[in-house]
């Protein structure tokens, strides 16, 4: 730890002093689990050593703690539940660990249909306190043990965005420390709010670079009656992804439209034990509805079904039981478990959703060239694709490279982003470039010297 | 016979398979005792396989006045409806006031049949019996996976009930206890339906018999983390147990499953990892004799119901404990 | 092969709530589906049509909201669906329950073989399968996860007790319950679902039922079992121990209280 400008003892007494001695932890044993995230083991960061955890209570703690950092000029790293998948949480230098899970209470106010969480619940936390009330948080961004503060500095997406958005769209208001130790209150329980600059919009997606969020108020929904979930099986992938934006326009508005290929989808459900219950066809579209009532709901879907049938759809399989859609997300949702011990890295380009299949065809190309699996999956409605490099076939680190530097490419090339769900974090920083311009990167640095003008706050992440 | 039979006031089915007698007959043998005190009556077994004299004899060890033992080797395994019938004749000759029968699946395959055949009312997976001031018999069962308890009445006799494993206490075995064996005529019946062909051994994991339990709940974020669990329930001789989401979400089997809707289980130590304590759950291990509870959430229900518990985290702990225990072991070594 | 299926409408227990408070069940929020393990039960009877031909009939017993778990096991392979609904059945525990039943599956005339579910999600009990058996007089096995073989007087399955799984061969007309390990229920598709939806569901009184004088082995009449009372579990607290401080020092701590207690050391 010999680049800070302070004696190691005493930062630690000092941070003692700010949490309490037992919330400082200095022994590598018992950080094991702050070190990593959900990334992929060969292309993860590995964390620095001379690392020290802290897990304050309050945004005064982390105030504090911020600006005890400042002076020292100490590396900061906040971390929420740890579920990223660019590394961004990764404590690749020496310093501060700042973990807000001791900050985990959650208010929901009825009256305006809102919750008020502290960043260290989780997003299982959330769902069930929304239950409890009588509403509903509406998106799913992702693993549920995943933090709400982690959520938001991401910006999470998953799989509901196509009909209820991305975090952003549910955050009203934000309270966030700078590195510099101040305090700030941004938004609040407003629906509108043109007062100034959206500095909040700023935090948000802010990978961590630029504030410390300690509390959210996020927009609640009441509670959809009924929903159900429906499987369709086509015999090809244009056949299924024509099919998408005519679901779009139709009006009938899924909460989500979920590509997935036969041969990944049935890898999940053996890795849980399980069977996927619709054994058909090449491609499937998995889509979730919701609304008011079952005659509602089942009218939606025959419109659904007429446009999948016009689309050549093999059949239209319908789970309504909570436990039948429960058992189909679970399997969707596991196929990065299930092929992360064979995986390299996993990649979230995103492009316009009508230019999803001509981005599937690009990957099947690269795939032939370099004579390896691809498997490819994501969230159709948002044009959002899951392509995963696997270890079969690949030789070394480079070529892994080069092959998503052609992914990226071809992405780019159809007018898309780099990544539209996971973020920059550390593996994406050296591709910035593909998606933005000079100047863009440069007014980004700029903002992140205002906020941060020691570079104390997760140094090196989505900047170089 | 029916004379000295008048006074059978509780009447046990003695469970076997391949002549080992099943340990919830022990503990029908300790809840019917008491009941059979109370009405001042006889405590009797029903005992059906073959070459069973030994355990016959043990019954009465465990508390049993009287063991009607059919003993033929057209029941030495079980035939639902073999055994149904001798059940039957023997019930309708001694007319027990109660019938308590194992919630085993055996029990629970059974007692249906000599009910409905009886036309009296059974009441399934008693957690609790009692009688009230007219001497009937109170049946306490769980209903909503645990969340509520009702008491039950038959108005018919024989009052029948299967009585869940693993709740009721054993009784202590004397071997200085007299009682009478009554060999009982076999009827055979040569075609009931049905015929084994074949008898694999189940070799599970048997949780229920766990004198020590590593349960692992909703905070284990992945498949793989159970592996600390097997661990640290290898050092210590015990298996690894699971509330209800690990098991439906396909981590883990069902064998492993505790709660209500999965298996009672009694350990000595019962240690839960990440479990929040739902009824469901707590209902399948409240018995245990002491519960260590490690949650991250101060505010889980699990934490009351454990005699000793850490708020922290699941990952800092576990690894921890196994290291220590190694220490242990070692020094014994 | 003339199948029967025997079928429950329950709540959606997972959504049941219980108000600890007030002491009472919150159904409010719970819609009624068919019971999970009945759909392992048809499942099974409409992969045995598939083999064999013939028909599968599903009956179930309930208030005139339940045909909406009929038209599931229709959307699901049902050819047919019948049910027992009658003011006069109502507060049937298991025996009466199994009675009515099997009085329906008599009026039927004849039948190869009766599958249900091992048990139902709310009354949890695994009984009226095993008493409609003996009410009919016919033999069962119960808890099958597999299905080996079945001819037209025949079927061969595999069912586990306590130690061991058995290799049955039961004669037909019989009666199996089945776990949940024995299949993957199938989704129905949206078409079979909206054809359920306006199918007709034959309804059966009492008097549909042809027995004479009966009345006493019906509903509440025919229940010898009488729930006397519901409660709350005290809810039993332990002493509640806190053991505080580092990750090492909290691993000592348990290493202490199992030593204590004999099981380490």
């Amino acid at each position: 730890m010999g680049d800070f400008s302070v004696n190691l003892e005493n930062l630690i007494s000092d941070l003692r002093r700010i949490v309490g001695d037992k919330w400082v932890v200095t022994q590598r044993e018992f950080m094991e689990g702050y070190l990593r995230d959900e990334t992929p083991d060969p292309v993860r960061p590995r964390a620095a050593e001379g690392l020290i955890l802290v897990k304050p209570s309050s945004a005064e703690d982390v105030a504090g703690i911020l600006k005890l950092a400042n002076a020292n000029k100490v590396p900061v790293f906040p971390v929420g539940g740890r579920t990223g998948l660019v590394g961004g949480s990764v404590p690749i230098k020496p310093g501060i660990i700042l973990s807000l899970e001791r900050m985990n209470k959650i208010e929901v106010d009825r009256e305006n249909i809102m919750a008020v969480a502290e960043a260290g619940a989780t997003l299982g936390d959330l769902i069930k306190a929304a239950d409890e009330a009588g509403l509903f948080f509406p998106p799913h961004p992702g693993d549920e043990g995943a933090q709400i503060g982690g959520l938001i500095a991401t910006n999470a997406g998953g799989s509901r965005a196509v009909k209820y958005g991305v975090m952003r769209n549910y955050i009203r208001g934000l309270e966030i420390v700078l590195p510099t130790g101040e305090i700030l209150s941004l938004g609040g329980k407003l629906l509108k709010n043109n007062t100034g600059y959206d500095l909040m919009q700023l935090a948000i997606g802010c990978e961590g670079t630029l504030c410390v969020i300690t509390k959210a108020v996020i927009r609640l929904f009441p509670k959809s009656k009924v929903m159900v979930t429906l499987v369709v099986p086509f015999n090809t992938r244009s056949d299924a992804l024509k099919t998408v934006p005519e679901i779009l326009r139709s009006g009938v508005m899924p909460l989500a439209i979920e590509y997935v290929q036969i041969r990944e989808i049935e890898e999940a459900a053996k890795h849980l034990n399980e069977r996927w219950p619709v054994q058909r066809g090449f491609a499937q579209l998995i889509m979730i509805l919701d609304g008011a009532s079952q005659e509602e709901m089942l009218l939606r879907c025959e419109e659904i079904s007429e446009i999948c049938e016009s689309n050549s759809a093999m059949d239209i399989m319908l789970a309504e039981t909570a436990e039948e859609q429960s058992r189909i997300l679970r399997i969707r949702s596991n196929i990065y478990t299930a092929l992360k011990p064979h995986m390299i890295d996993i990649l979230d380009v995103t492009v316009p959703p009508s230019n999803l299949e001509k981005l599937m065809n690009e990957v099947d190309v690269i795939a032939a060239k370099y004579d390896v699996y691809l498997p490819a999956y994501g969230h159709a409605g948002d044009g959002n694709l899951h392509v995963h490099i696997m270890k079969e076939g690949v030789t070394d680190m480079r070529m892994a490279d080069r092959i998503k530097s052609e992914i990226y490419k071809a992405a780019v090339a159809l007018g898309g982003v780099i990544t539209g769900e996971h973020g920059v974090g550390s593996l994406r920083i050296k591709d910035l470039g593909l998606v933005l311009s000079e100047k863009h990167i440069e007014i980004m640095e700029s903002i992140k010297r205002i906020f941060d003008p020691n570079n104390i706050l997760n140094p090196n992440k989505v900047l170089p | 016979m029916s004379d000295e039979c008048s006074f059978c006031g509780v009447l046990i089915f003695a469970e076997q398979e391949d002549g080992e007698i099943h340990k919830v007959t022990y503990e029908l043998l300790g809840k019917g005792r008491v009941l059979a005190d109370r009405l001042g009556k006889n405590l009797c077994a029903v005992l059906l396989g073959y070459g069973l004299d030994d355990e016959a004899r043990e019954l009465i060890y465990y508390g049993a006045d009287k063991v009607f033992l059919f003993d033929h080797p057209s029941l030495k395994d079980f035939d639902i409806v073999r055994y149904k019938q001798n059940i039957v004749r023997l019930v309708n000759e001694v007319k027990p006031d109660i019938f308590l029968i194992g919630a085993t699946r055996i029990g629970r395959s059974l007692a249906p049949r000599i009910a409905a055949s009886l036309k009296t009312g059974l009441t399934a997976d008693c957690v609790d019996l009692d009688l009230d001031n007219e001497g009937n018999l109170v049946q306490i069962r769980p209903a909503f996976s645990g969340n509520i308890m009702a008491q039950i009445k038959t108005r018919t006799k024989p009052q029948m009930a299967t009585v869940r494993y693993k709740v009721m206490k054993m009784s202590i075995r004397d071997p200085a206890r007299r009682g009478g064996v009554v060999e009982m005529k076999v009827e055979p019946v040569k075609n009931t339906g049905m015929k084994i062909l074949e008898k694999e051994k189940a070799d599970e994991v048997n949780i229920s018999e766990a004198e020590i339990i590593v349960a692992a709940g909703r905070g284990v974020k992945s498949p793989e983390d159970l592996r600390l669990f097997k661990e640290l329930a290898d050092l210590l001789g015990g298996v690894v147990g699971s509330s209800r989401p690990l098991v439906d979400a396909g981590w883990i089997g069902k064998e492993h499953q505790v709660g209500f809707s999965g298996n009672t289980v009694k350990p000595r130590v019962y240690m839960a990892f990440g479990i929040s304590g739902s009824p469901q759950h707590l209902f399948g291990m409240r018995y245990s004799d002491i519960i260590i509870a490690v949650n991250k959430d101060p505010t889980a229900p699990m934490l009351n119901f454990s005699d000793y518990y850490v708020i922290g985290d699941l990952y800092e702990i576990l690894p921890q404990l196994i290291h220590e225990i190694r220490k242990v072991r070692c020094v014994e070594k | 092969m003339n199948i029967l299926v025997l079928i429950k409408q329950v709540p959606e227990i997972e959504k049941v709530r219980f108000d600890y408070e007030k002491g009472r069940l919150d159904r409010s929020s719970a819609g009624a589906i068919i019971n999970p393990f009945d759909l392992n039960a048809l499942e099974a009877a409409v992969q045995i049509k598939e083999k064999t031909g013939g028909s599968v009939t599903a009956i179930s017993m309930g208030p005139m909201q339940a045909v909406d778990a009929l038209r599931d096991a229709l959307a699901r392979g049902a050819d047919k669906a019948i049910l027992l609904s009658d003011e006069r059945f109502a507060g049937a525990d298991t025996l009466a329950t199994a009675y009515t039943l099997a009085s329906a599956i008599r009026k039927l005339g004849a039948f190869d073989l009766i599958i249900c579910g091992e048990k139902t999600i709310d009354g949890d009990t695994g009984q009226v399968g095993p008493e409609v058996a003996e009410l009919l007089g016919i033999p069962h096995v119960a808890y099958v996860e597999e299905i080996r073989q079945i001819c037209s007087d025949k079927i061969v399955v595999g069912a586990r007790m306590e130690r061991n799984k058995y290799i049955i061969e039961l004669r037909l007309p019989g009666l199996i319950t089945v776990t949940k390990d024995l299949n993957n229920p199938r989704l129905p598709t949206l078409r079979d679902k909206l054809r359920a939806m306006r199918a007709e569901i034959t309804v059966w009184s009492y008097k549909d039922l042809n027995e004479e004088d009966a009345l006493q082995y019906f509903g509440l009449n025919g229940s010898p079992t009488r729930v006397i009372r519901v409660y709350t579990p005290a809810a039993e607290k332990r002493k509640s121990q806190v053991l505080s401080g580092t990750a090492p020092e909290v691993a000592q701590k348990i290493v202490q209280i199992l030593r204590e207690s004999g099981v380490l050391g």
